[in-house]
């Protein structure tokens, strides 16, 4: 009988196995027969391989991106291969750009999870003549052809920090900040400039503790948000950067019904937050259209390999109007997208 | 009460007692019943975890997919919310489905360490990332807000009696429980056999697979209560928010006196572990400790308490010996 429960069991597990191998082989399989043909393609009527990389795939952040992605493939006649390593590891993901390099791509544009680990993989594919650009997060400067980015990071900081005076309805007072952690470089910059902010313009707002670090998980960003509203009992706003951070304080702010005494804002995705947003327990949720930027990455792509170059002020088709930076090459999408309990139940992401 | 400081949890149980007296003298607000509500209402999932690990752990063995299997119940509840109806009836039957599916992916972990007798830390390494590998292509990563959870289950997840949560009530009911296996059950008293001495154990007649399927599978049980107990405390399912979470519930094991090499452990031990690293986690933001002391801080309490832990132990077991010389 165990035997046989044992057997039954082993069956299950290696079905279960072969049925992921099956549906990943047909999947594969599919794409690389798209792939082939828009290879073939490419050479009869110059189509292009634009191949984008995230910092990982499988979250819905990325997953945005994807679909932005793939719908500028489609609208603008290009193939857009998105992909990427399942976990934000560098190494993982040199693997997967060192494949498109081999499949011979025309551009590569990468969200890359360690700057220094993907430089040697990026020359390579520069010295086989293929187009390297970054997005979301910068990679070696000197090494890419252009740089993509969602928004300032300077005026994203500063403007959470100003949608933060602005829901606590007062210029004085405690806040908190939370962090993602404590060494992602883009969260640190981002409350830099905030707390700049904070000094520059709301001298009598008063920042308690340093930046506190979430772990990047909703449960710890919302133990965090309790304490701290035990700790300092006349805390007036929470600033919580990172998305899972905002959700994790919310909740904390929504469960103590103190929605009107304390306000938060945060860097967060629209459907995530929105019954946070509804009773206002999350006063605004900021951010960049995720979507757009998969589009824009891809409409750039494009621009690159036809050897064509964005100017300052450009109207990007589906995103708007982006600025370039002096150095020519850094793309800045656009302002910070506020959401709010009004348009959070528009967007898809 | 001489036996209470013989006992090996009293370190542990001075530390936890000592930080707290430091603490209430930094705030104000720390012993308070809120707080405290607070504090352990934030660890449930991490105790009830703890509790099945500290049984692995007493038979020298060790469980590295417990976030995994608790995060892929906790994605099958989400995805049962959408078949059962809005009633009290659905809160019952989610006690009935997620556990069961938990004991299932426990059972797999077990079969594997028992039967073939694989190493459970390959194992369980294993099935972590087959399972962690099939929750993000089935949920593609993405987040589940209360929005689609049924009224019954949030109104469930927020019933308190006589001002306790309910989710304490819950933890109790598995320590309780896990208690009365360990001390009064034939399985339970295998199970700390096997881990005190396996060849005397198996030679008087223990069933040595048996007692390894049991853990392992009733690991799988305990991590889809915790599933339960984990989606109604953040009212949300994140495919992503438990990674990790499976080296915080081994270090409260470790830090409530268990031995990693097997035989010594016990759930009060464990629930004293959890509680120090609850305490600690909330006390250095009541504390005002600025963020990257908390670090420091930590560890440094984390060594001294094992350390603490070991010299006592030691001593213990030194007197041990001298008897046994003398007589």
């Amino acid at each position: 009988m165990k035997k046989l429960v044992f057997s039954l069991l082993m069956l299950m597990f290696l079905v279960g196995i072969l049925a992921g191998c099956v549906s990943e082989n047909t999947s594969g399989s599919s794409e690389e027969g798209s792939n082939d043909s828009g290879g073939e393609e490419s050479s009869d009527d110059g189509e292009m391989n634009i191949a984008v990389v995230p910092k990982l795939v499988g979250i819905p952040y990325f997953n945005a991106s994807e679909t932005g992605a793939v719908q500028a493939g489609e609208e603008l006649g290009v193939n857009v291969e998105y992909t990427g390593p399942t976990q934000a590891d560098a190494s993982a993901q040199v693997k997967v750009i060192e494949d498109l390099v081999s499949k011979n791509s025309d551009v590569i544009a990468v969200a890359p999870n360690d700057p220094a680990s993907v430089e040697p993989v990026l020359k390579k594919a520069k010295d086989q003549g293929i187009k390297v650009m970054d997005w979301d997060t910068p990679a070696d400067k000197e090494l890419v052809d252009l740089s993509v980015k969602q928004v300032d990071d300077e005026e994203f900081g500063r403007h959470m920090a100003g949608k933060l005076v602005e829901a606590m309805g007062t210029e004085e007072g405690k806040i908190a900040i939370l962090t993602g952690g404590l060494s992602a470089a883009n969260l640190n910059l981002w409350i830099d400039a905030a707390k700049k902010e904070f000094d520059e313009n709301y001298p009598d707002i008063e920042i308690v503790s340093e930046k506190i670090p979430t772990d990047e998980k909703q449960q710890v960003a919302y133990q965090k948000t309790l304490d701290l509203l035990k700790s300092y009992p006349d805390l007036k706003g929470v600033l919580a950067v990172s998305t899972p951070a905002p959700l994790g304080a919310a909740q904390a702010v929504q469960e103590k019904g103190l929605q009107d005494e304390v306000s938060v804002v945060g860097s967060a995705l629209p459907n995530d937050s929105e019954p946070f947003l509804e009773d206002g327990s999350l006063d605004t949720a900021v951010l960049w259209n995720p979507k757009k930027l998969g589009y824009l990455t891809a409409a750039l792509g494009k621009m690159l390999a036809g050897g064509e170059m964005p100017e300052d002020g450009q109207e990007i088709e589906n995103v708007g109007e982006i600025s370039v930076k002096d150095d020519g090459k850094t793309v800045i999408m656009g302002p910070p997208a506020d959401f709010t309990k009004e348009n959070a139940g528009d967007f898809d992401f | 009460m001489k036996s209470l400081f013989k006992q090996k949890e009293f370190s542990i149980l001075a530390i936890v007692l000592l930080i707290s007296s430091i603490l209430t003298f930094v705030s104000p607000v720390f012993l308070t019943v809120g707080n405290l509500l607070d504090l352990i209402e934030g660890n449930v999932v991490i105790g009830i975890l703890a509790i099945g690990m500290t049984l692995i752990i007493i038979t020298s063995d060790i469980d590295v997919s417990v976030a995994a299997v608790t995060t892929a119940v906790a994605v099958s509840i989400s995805y049962l919310f959408g078949f059962l109806p809005d009633s009290w009836i659905s809160v019952l039957l989610l006690f009935l489905f997620a556990p069961v599916i938990g004991l299932v992916m426990g059972l797999f972990n077990g079969l594997l360490v028992s039967k073939i007798e694989i190493p459970a830390i390959v194992v369980t390494l294993g099935t972590l990332n087959i399972i962690a590998g099939l929750v993000l292509y089935i949920t593609n990563g993405n987040y589940v807000n209360s929005t689609s959870f049924p009224q019954s289950f949030l109104s469930f997840s927020n019933i308190e009696i006589l001002g306790i949560p309910i989710l304490i009530y819950l933890l109790a009911i598995v320590a309780v429980g896990t208690w009365f296996i360990l001390k009064h059950t034939l399985i339970g008293r295998s199970v700390l056999a096997i881990g005190g001495n396996t060849q005397s154990s198996v030679r008087v007649g223990i069933n040595y697979q048996r007692v390894k399927l049991f853990v392992f599978a009733y690991m799988g049980f305990l991590a889809g209560i915790a599933a339960i107990a984990q989606t109604a405390y953040t009212k949300a399912v994140d495919p992503n928010g438990m990674i990790g979470l499976e080296l915080t519930v081994i270090a409260a094991v470790v830090l409530g006196g268990a031995n990693i090499h097997g035989g010594r452990g016990s759930i009060h031990g464990t629930l004293l572990g959890v509680l120090l690293l609850a305490i600690m986690q909330n006390g250095m933001i009541l504390a005002r400790i600025d963020t990257y002391w908390q670090n420091v801080v930590t560890g440094a309490i984390i060594v001294i308490a094992v350390s603490y832990d070991q010299i006592s132990y030691k001593r213990s077991q030194d007197k041990l010996a001298n008897i046994e010389v003398e007589a």
